[in-house]
């Protein structure tokens, strides 16, 4: 039993692969760690539910999110990509970096432009929006960086979101 | 796109097992959030429905083996699921069942189901044992554990946040 037909993304200091089973140490170490927003101490239960889901969105959607893959040393350090669960008003560009270490060196900017131009380009996507945290002001600038514009904020059911529109592929330098 | 290759599927008498599939997700949806749900994954919000039903599909991929969706042969309208069930935090390998409609329930199908699945678990798998975590509020689902010959066993751990569980422990070779 194994899950095929993952579409392999490669830019010039990454590689975009869909999850596996392998990842899981990583994605434990990061959501125990404070980058992680999804709650403080979460039990291992509850992270272990999300990872598998995190998988089976790929086989219910037919495309999901991707780990990131440093191209020199192989390893995994964050997670990238369409992602549209149940009740989410439209499918979302995510992305994470799992280590902080890694951040201001482009690589977040890197990724989540492959994984739009998949998006556009593989999966038909006509628009697309990343929601970011008010608080995130890192992400809000990555989004900016990318060419996307703060449309609004949505006052959420737990917490307000503001909500990120991409520019169309045409529109993309 | 993303599937998985070599799934197994089961049959019985009148029902096939299969790995969950996208289309099984309304049928889910409808169970997850009644009041069938209460005795396992709690009656959900959609949110928490459509998680659940992703860790259904991805513990295929993260363990080789899941949880199989059970039909009636010959038609497309899953009605519940069955099996091998291990998040994490389980303190061991579990054959879990549920029915999704009220319909589908006093029909003999999760016995039916359970049993291949549970067949299936010790003889291609290779477990030498499996539990069914059960509420003890769950009266239906304690007789069927019996019905598959399983024994109640009260010093077995069961997962902390699940208190309080009855455990039934099918024995190996265990034949209904």
């Amino acid at each position: 039993m194994t899950p095929v037909l993952t579409p392999l993304l490669t830019t010039a200091r990454l590689v975009l692969r869909g999850p596996e089973a392998g990842d899981w140490p990583a994605y434990l170490a990061y959501r125990r760690s404070p980058r992680s927003t999804l709650g403080t101490n979460p039990a291992t239960g509850e992270i272990w539910m999300n990872f598998a889901a995190f998988l089976g969105h790929w086989q219910l959607r037919g495309f999901g999110r991707f780990i990131i893959v440093d191209r020199v040393s192989g390893g995994a350090i964050g997670h990238v990509g369409p992602f549209f669960p149940e009740g989410w008003q439209e499918p979302e560009l995510t992305w994470t970096l799992w280590d902080g270490a890694r951040e201001g060196q482009g690589i977040a900017f890197e990724a989540a432009a492959a994984a739009r131009d998949h998006a556009f380009r593989d999966l038909g996507w006509k628009t697309a929006v990343s929601y970011i945290d008010p608080a995130n002001t890192r992400s809000q600038a990555l989004a900016r960086r990318l060419g996307a514009v703060h449309e609004r904020t949505d006052p959420g059911h737990a917490k307000p979101f503001q909500i990120w529109r991409h520019p169309l592929p045409e529109r993309i330098a | 796109m993303i599937a998985l290759s070599g799934t197994p599927t089961l049959a019985t008498a009148r029902l096939t097992l299969r790995a969950p599939q996208a289309g099984d997700w309304p049928h889910w949806r409808g169970f997850a959030m009644s009041n069938r749900a209460r005795y396992s994954t709690g009656v959900c919000d959609e949110a928490k429905a459509w998680r659940a039903f992703c860790h259904v599909a991805g513990m295929w991929a993260m363990r080789g083996y899941g949880s199989f969706v059970f039909h009636a042969t010959g038609s497309d309208t899953p009605l519940g699921m069955c099996g091998p069930w291990h998040p994490i935090d389980w303190p061991e390998r579990e054959i879990g069942w549920t029915v999704w409609t009220d319909g589908a329930e006093g029909k003999g199908y999760a016995f039916e189901a359970a049993n291949a699945a549970r067949a299936y678990a010790f003889d291609v798998l290779g477990w030498d044992t499996a539990v069914s975590y059960i509420d003890p509020a769950n009266a239906r689902s304690v007789t069927l554990a019996r019905r598959l010959g399983a024994v109640e066993d009260p010093d077995a751990a069961y997962p902390a946040h699940n208190d309080p569980t009855r455990v039934f422990r099918h024995p190996k070779g265990a034949a209904a």
